[in-house]
């Protein structure tokens, strides 16, 4: 229905045509003096003067505009009658629509020609002369508006004043209304071009009388002259503003109502903003720089406004525009972005020079306004602080920030306004939290809290402004310090979590940590559990991979420093800082199974630091099996990587400091491992065992690889030279060979035929590292044994304090090293108990014989492995199988051998004296038939054999039981008392023979075999 | 009367207003009756004026009223039906005073604008005695304030409402002193200075149709006031021939400074040209000049009074020479155009001069002309003027006027018409003047006066040029 209605009158230019042609003619018929001295009677008293009859609305309303044309003295009075047939139009046009047009719309129509009529006089006027009719019309269209619409207000069909689409779409729909809005606009164009000033005051004049009703008009005039609109409408407010002094301008807490004329600049710009929001910015941004930039009359864009003219309206302007922001969130929003890209060093002098002639208490006013603005502006806040920060940081000749530092008072000024921020800040921050902490209960979820729109924003902005603050660069880390402070507090507990996760992150050096135990120390007060929550969020960031490899490094450093700081603190006075570093360290060790798969990070620097944090953090007091293996198996794989690695970056001083280092903090995790608990010793000796016999590693300790296994490994370059099949060797085999053992039994030697088996060479890791890499692995391995894990000492320093005596090796200890190593060694478990048959028995276990002769071979390590196993009696017991194997393998060795003398077989003379020294540590033998070893050097192949079989005679007679052993509690090392086994004397006949024979060599050993 | 306050206060404005106005009539009989001289209206009286007819704020603690447009239209048409049926002049004139004299206060301002509605309305509908004493206001006011109302008057008729011209034209059937003192107040309004005060072609037209159709109009003051010192000085001029000189002469250069005219009021006028417009009008103020002398004579005044003042040619001449180097200074392209509009500039400046000293209305020395010309760009025929006649002949001891007697007795109509005006005024209606007769006959035998034919592209040169030269003799 409403479009119907607005369709029904149309007042654009074909109907005006028509009136002007009508209008010349009727002009023509000029009327006489003495007939408008009637008509004038007529319409005074609105009653025909001839006839004497009383004139209708219409009537009347002709006669009007007859004296409109005709009579320039009724002008006004012809107008101000016009304001009843406008209004009387209106109210029956609602009238209509309140009764869904069951009424008589006869009315209505009748005066809807009348207003025709009337709008085409006028805007044919207006058109014929601008200059005398648009300042009149213009006025009295936008009075009359402003009239109707809040006089209308109320009505039933009347939308509410806030929805101003349905009231736009309504008053256009009404011909009075719509009739004035065009002659509005028809006068607004015309004027535009010389008084825009006046126009844009007089609407905005009745804006503030008919304020809300009024606003359609406003914003319908403003769409339809967008440009030009928006820049009279910032003129004239900026007048209004100016003439009005700074007085209201301290007043600026009290929302501003007293300008009025700001207030409906800002619904104005308000409206406009929908659609126009751009040129409203340009606008803005223009009218601060023209402010701002030195007068130049000549400009060109001076010309279309005078405001630039007037040195008081452009002191001014900076105030206005602040004003304005303050009062219209959406205006400020447009603006804040941009201005701050424009304050570079020259707009600021200017600027500068410009604020300072402003008396001081509106410099103050100001100030805290844009305070004000800046604290709740929604965005771009992060670009403001960076400004702010950059500009107000002095100038120095160490730090030369991106842009050139900025003069002395700019500086100054920007000093102090960040510094008011920051209080203001910190005034909104713990006003809210205190008011949510007064009844946290019934007032937090009916009262929301205080939104502070800059710190909202600035939350999701944490990490760089952890990352800006640890830069350390003079006062900006102090300001910015303070702020994450503030952030913490406002953004509660996640937010502070999450900087102080960012700057443990991102802390370089102690100095930069420092700032973490700062934010904790001020934060530790209103909030709880926040270093744990912080380190899981740490935890989190490494599971989610969001770390780069330095990142990460860094972060577990610093967390390893934290802790290592809670050690010295320890030592000095306990402070603060130190309940913060145990905090950290509790929240570690709960962690510590998160931390461990770092240990194998590809980044060395990362498994570095892994370790390091690891190796000084403090161990939990419940783990679960799980993670112990994990993390034992982590740190033990971790060890052999830093041997691996040392042994690479050998070449470097640098490098090799660093691996030493490394290596170093691995063997102190594995000791502190080993001694944590049972479960760990054992892991981590196992671990440790099977590692260093793990082919990948065997070069570590000098072994070779290929041999591990006994088979050659089939050399793709050699073989197809031989050309044959297994088939054919097979045949061979069988036609050439004499089975006599078993079946099982094959040449190791290579392939008969063929020549003996192609050797793999392989170069030899130097010297020297493998050593070093031994000592190392036994060291830790000792260590491990002896670190008495069983007691469950989590001070695994203290063992290395009581340095002079070198603590026992730890039996439990040691017979998991000699387990596992004969797990290794000798897989089959055929024949693995641990008494010995005769040696004639061997045969039946030769194949498994060489296999360990040969992992020995490959493997020298195993030596010392022994050696250690020995040390911890009864561990060696364990081993014997792989004892017997060796010997066994060795009697062959020395059976066969056509040697003068048993030197001449240097390896095996020397596995020999091992072996046998072995055995004698570990109490198999007694010292008797241990001390043999020493005279094997000086004997033949034939005498060592002799001896050899003596041992094994001995062993065989009194089997290596590790319940012969007892504890000797003074020692603290199991012992065994071989009285109570059978004579040695009869073992020892052969050696007193072999002495005897070779007595000129051997007297000095005599000794030695004395029972 | 002051006691009638107490009556009129708790009316309503507009009856108020009426009621005053009642007892101000009855007021001023009496006070005719009382035959007082001079008759004075007392200063209550003015007070309650100004308080219920101007609604000035007054110290009385009433609140200010105001009336609305409409109620004021009802006034004024009071106002115009009161004067309409006084029969008295006196009373009027006494009343109109009491009503609309400046008096220097606040209510000044509602005063000035509500004359202005009134002579407007009294212009639409025909209301001669208001605009009889309109005249006389117009006569003893301030010229600022004699200005303002032309303002309006032309705002209404010549700007605001379309075709509304001819009812301005016919004020000057209705009331030719109006007209006159209308035409003075127009052009002192009107000075060329700048756009804004460029008259509008429909008012320029009016005003040159008025002189043409009667060129005593424009003397008509003069003629009906007696000359005594009671003019005030700072009163319109007596005549509006200064203006309209002026007008004259700086038309060329003004005009033709912006060829457009900047707002036509309506299609139909802007085809109007202002150039023929200002030739017409320039030879109808020669004429003017030539009718002086027979008036003059007739009052005793001849070399007396001078209607034209040195003072104001002083300023004419400064301004036209600061014109003319802006015109050279600015139009480099079209030099050709701008002398030829500068040497008609000066050339109307030397005709007027001439022909206003011969005719007594400009009372001279040729020694004060070069004087206040001394620094106008050279012209034939001004430095004609300024010379004299001594230049151009041997004889000095020629007697110029002994022409006169034989040119007395040729017949007016052998004075070629003007076929490109018709509705030039036929001139049987002019008075017989013995030195317009001598034109004829030397204007042809006298064409190598350079000044003298110059002006060949107006619609009417050689009865201007003929003018310039018959006086020229009669001068000398």
């Amino acid at each position: 229905m409403l479009t119907d209605r607005a369709m029904s009158v149309v007042f654009d230019g074909s109907p005006l045509k028509a009136m002007q042609s009508s209008l010349s003619v009727t002009a023509q018929t000029v009327l006489s003096t003495q007939e408008l001295s009637q008509e004038i009677k007529s319409f005074i008293n609105g009653v025909d003067a001839i006839q004497g009859r009383k004139l209708s609305v219409r009537e009347h309303a002709r006669c009007a505009v007859r004296l409109l044309r005709s009579v320039p003295a009724c002008r006004e009075a012809v107008l101000e009658h016009l304001r009843g047939v406008y209004d009387e139009h209106v109210s029956a046009f609602l009238h209509h629509l309140e009764t869904d047009g069951s009424t008589s719309s006869g009315v209505n129509a009748n005066l809807e020609d009348i207003i025709q009529e009337v709008h085409g006089v006028l805007s044919e006027f207006i058109h014929l002369n601008p200059r005398a009719w648009a300042p009149l019309v213009s006025a009295w269209a936008v009075d009359l508006l402003g009239q109707l619409s809040s006089k209308h207000a109320g009505r039933r069909v009347a939308p509410h004043s806030s929805s101003l689409n349905e009231l736009l779409q309504l008053w256009m729909s009404c011909a009075a209304t719509r009739s004035l809005m065009e002659a509005y606009s028809q006068c607004l164009a015309a004027m535009l071009a010389w008084c825009p000033d006046a126009c844009v005051d007089a609407l905005l004049d009745t804006s503030v009388q008919h304020s809300p009703h009024f606003d359609w008009v406003v914003a319908h005039i403003g769409s339809a002259f967008p440009g030009t609109i928006i820049s009279r409408v910032l003129a004239c407010g900026l007048k209004d503003f100016c003439s009005h002094g700074a007085k209201e301008l301290v007043a600026v807490g009290e929302k501003g109502s007293r300008v009025p004329k700001i207030g409906s600049v800002v619904g104005i710009l308000g409206h406009l903003a929908a659609h126009h929001s751009d040129s409203i910015r340009k606008e803005l941004l223009r009218m601060f720089q023209e402010s701002l930039s030195p007068s130049s009359p000549m400009s060109p864009t001076s010309s279309a406004t005078s405001w630039e003219s007037s040195p008081q309206l452009r002191r001014a302007a900076v105030p206005f525009l602040l004003q304005l922001a303050a009062m219209s969130p959406n205006l400020f929003g447009a603006v804040s972005a941009e201005l701050v890209e424009l304050l570079r060093p020259p707009v600021l002098l200017q600027l500068q020079a410009l604020l300072q002639g402003l008396p001081r208490e509106q410099l103050d006013s100001m100030l805290s306004l844009a305070v004000h603005l800046i604290s709740q502006s929604p965005s771009g806040g992060a670009r403001v602080l960076r400004f702010l920060a950059d500009t107000a940081t002095p100038a120095s000749v160490i730090i030369s920030g991106p842009t050139p530092s900025p003069h002395e008072g700019v500086r100054e000024g920007c000093d102090r306004l960040l510094q008011m921020l920051l209080m203001h800040l910190h005034k909104l921050v713990f006003n809210r939290s205190e008011g949510a902490d007064v009844s946290p209960h019934n007032m937090a979820s009916s009262q929301p809290q205080r939104v502070v729109p800059f710190l909202q924003e600035l939350q999701s902005l944490v990490g760089q402004l952890c990352a800006e603050t640890l830069r350390l660069e003079r006062k900006r880390h102090l300001w910015l310090h303070q702020l994450l402070c503030l952030l913490s507090v406002y953004g509660g507990p996640s937010v502070a979590t999450e900087t102080l996760c960012q700057l443990f992150t991102q802390a370089r050096n102690p100095e930069e940590l420092a700032l973490a135990w700062q934010l904790h120390t001020t934060l530790s007060s209103c909030m709880a559990g926040l270093v744990p929550a912080a380190i899981a969020r740490c935890v989190a960031q490494i599971h989610t991979h969001t770390l780069g490899p330095r990142q990460l490094r860094q972060l577990l450093l610093n967390l390893a420093a934290a802790i290592q700081s809670q050690d010295e603190e320890r030592r000095e006075a306990a402070g603060a800082q130190s309940s913060m570093a145990v905090q950290v360290g509790a929240a570690v060790s709960g962690h510590l199974h998160d931390f461990g798969p770092l240990l194998l990070h590809g980044d060395p620097a990362v498994s570095h630091a892994a370790v390091h944090l690891l190796s000084r953090s403090p161990l939990p007091l419940t783990f679960t099996p799980s993670h112990l293996l994990l993390l034992s198996r982590a740190a033990v794989t971790h060890f052999f990587l830093t041997l691996r690695r040392r042994g690479e970056s050998g070449k470097e001083s640098r490098d090799a400091g660093q691996a030493d280092e490394a290596v170093s903090c691995s063997v102190l995790l594995l000791s502190r491992f080993a001694a944590y608990s049972s479960l760990t010793l054992k892991t981590v000796l196992q671990q440790l065992v099977e590692g260093a016999l793990h082919k990948g590693n065997a070069d570590l300790f000098g072994g070779k690889i290929a041999d591990m296994s006994g088979a050659p490994l089939p050399f793709p370059s050699a073989s197809p030279d031989l050309g044959a099949s297994l088939l054919d060797i097979n045949c061979q085999f069988g036609t050439t060979v004499n089975f006599s053992g078993s079946v099982w039994s094959v040449f190791h030697a290579g392939v008969i035929g063929k020549g003996l088996k192609a050797r793999t060479t392989q170069q030899q890791p130097d010297p020297a590292g493998v050593i070093q890499n031994i000592q190392t692995l036994l060291a830790v391995v000792i260590q491990c044994c002896s670190s008495s894990g069983l007691n469950g000492s989590i001070n695994g320093s203290r063992s290395s304090s009581e340095a002079d005596e070198p603590p026992p090796i730890n039996a439990e200890a040691a017979k998991v090293v000699a387990v596992t190593l004969v797990e290794n060694v000798c897989p089959d478990v055929a024949n693995g108990e641990l008494s010995w048959p005769p040696e004639e028995h061997a045969r039946t276990t030769v194949e498994r014989d060489i296999h360990i002769r040969r992992c020995f071979e490959a493997h020298p390590v195993l030596f010392l492995l022994l050696q250690v196993v020995a040390a911890g009696r009864p561990a060696l017991c364990y081993c014997s199988a792989v004892l017997r194997g060796l010997l066994a393998t060795l009697l062959a060795h020395w059976e066969a051998s056509r040697e003068a003398l048993s030197t001449d077989s240097p390896w095996h003379l020397q596995v020999t004296c091992l072996l046998v020294s072995c055995m004698g540590e570990g109490q198999l033998l007694p010292p008797v038939l241990a001390n043999v070893h020493e005279a094997f050097p000086h004997l033949t192949p034939f005498e060592v054999r002799l001896l050899l079989l003596a041992v094994w005679e001995y062993v065989r007679a009194n089997g290596p039981m590790p319940q012969k052993f007892v504890f000797n509690s003074e020692k603290g090392v199991f012992c065994r008392d071989f009285s109570r086994d059978g004579d040695v004397a009869r073992y020892v006949t052969p050696i007193h023979s072999v002495l005897h024979k070779n007595i000129d060599r051997l007297g000095h050993l005599c000794w030695r075999f004395q029972l | 009367m002051g006691d009638i306050r107490q009556s009129l206060l708790p009316r309503d404005v507009l009856s108020a207003a009426k009621e005053l106005l009642y007892h101000l009539d009855i007021y001023i009989c009496n006070l005719l009756q009382s035959g007082r001289q001079p008759p004075q209206v007392d200063s209550k009286t003015l007070e309650l004026v100004e308080e219920f007819i101007f609604h000035s704020p007054n110290d009385r603690n009433t609140p200010a009223r105001r009336m609305s447009a409409l109620q004021e239209l009802q006034l004024l048409e009071i106002m115009c039906s009161c004067f309409q049926e006084q029969s008295r002049d006196t009373v009027r004139q006494l009343m109109f005073s009491a009503l609309f004299n400046l008096q220097g206060n606040q209510a000044d301002e509602s005063r000035m604008s509500l004359l202005g509605k009134l002579v407007s309305m009294a212009v639409a509908v025909g209301r001669v005695p208001i605009l009889e004493c309109a005249a006389t206001w117009l006569q003893r006011t301030h010229r600022v304030y004699c200005v303002r109302l032309a303002q309006v008057l032309v705002d209404d008729y010549c700007g605001m409402v379309p075709g509304s011209v001819s009812t301005l034209q016919n004020i000057h059937s209705a009331s030719p002193r109006f007209c006159c003192q209308f035409i003075t107040a127009v052009t002192m309004l009107y000075d060329l200075s700048s756009e804004d005060l460029t008259p509008p072609l429909e008012l320029l037209q009016m005003i040159v149709s008025w002189i043409q159709d009667d060129p005593r109009l424009v003397l008509i003051t003069f003629l009906n006031t007696p000359l005594s010192g009671s003019q005030p000085i700072t009163s319109l001029d007596v005549t509006p021939l200064g203006g309209l000189v002026r007008w004259c002469i700086k038309a060329p250069l003004t005009y033709r400074r912006d060829k457009k005219p900047p707002l036509t009021n309506g299609s139909s006028d802007s085809v109007v040209e202002a150039g023929p417009l200002f030739s017409a009008l320039h030879l109808s103020v020669l004429q003017v000049f030539m009718l002086l002398p027979t008036i003059l004579n007739e009052k005793g005044l001849y070399g007396r009074l001078t209607l034209l003042q040195m003072e104001s040619l002083a300023a004419l001449t400064s301004d036209l020479s600061r014109l003319l180097d802006q015109a050279d200074k600015h139009t480099h392209k079209s030099s050709a155009d701008t002398h030829t509009s500068s040497q008609l500039a000066l050339d109307r400046l030397a005709q007027a001069l001439q022909v206003a000293m011969a005719s007594g209305a400009l009372l001279c020395s040729r020694e004060d002309l070069r004087a206040i010309c001394s620094r106008l760009p050279h012209n034939n025929l001004l430095q004609l003027v300024l010379s004299g006649p001594v230049m151009y002949y041997n004889n000095i001891h020629t007697p110029p006027l002994a022409f006169s007697p034989h040119a007395a007795h040729l017949p007016i109509t052998t004075h070629p018409a003007h076929p490109t005006h018709p509705t030039h005024p036929t001139h049987s209606a002019l008075p017989t003047h013995p030195a317009q007769t001598t034109i004829t006959s030397h204007s042809s035998s006298h064409n190598q006066y350079p000044g003298a034919v110059s002006e060949k592209v107006q619609r009417s040169p050689r009865s201007e040029s003929s003018i310039v030269a018959g006086t020229f003799w009669h001068s000398t």
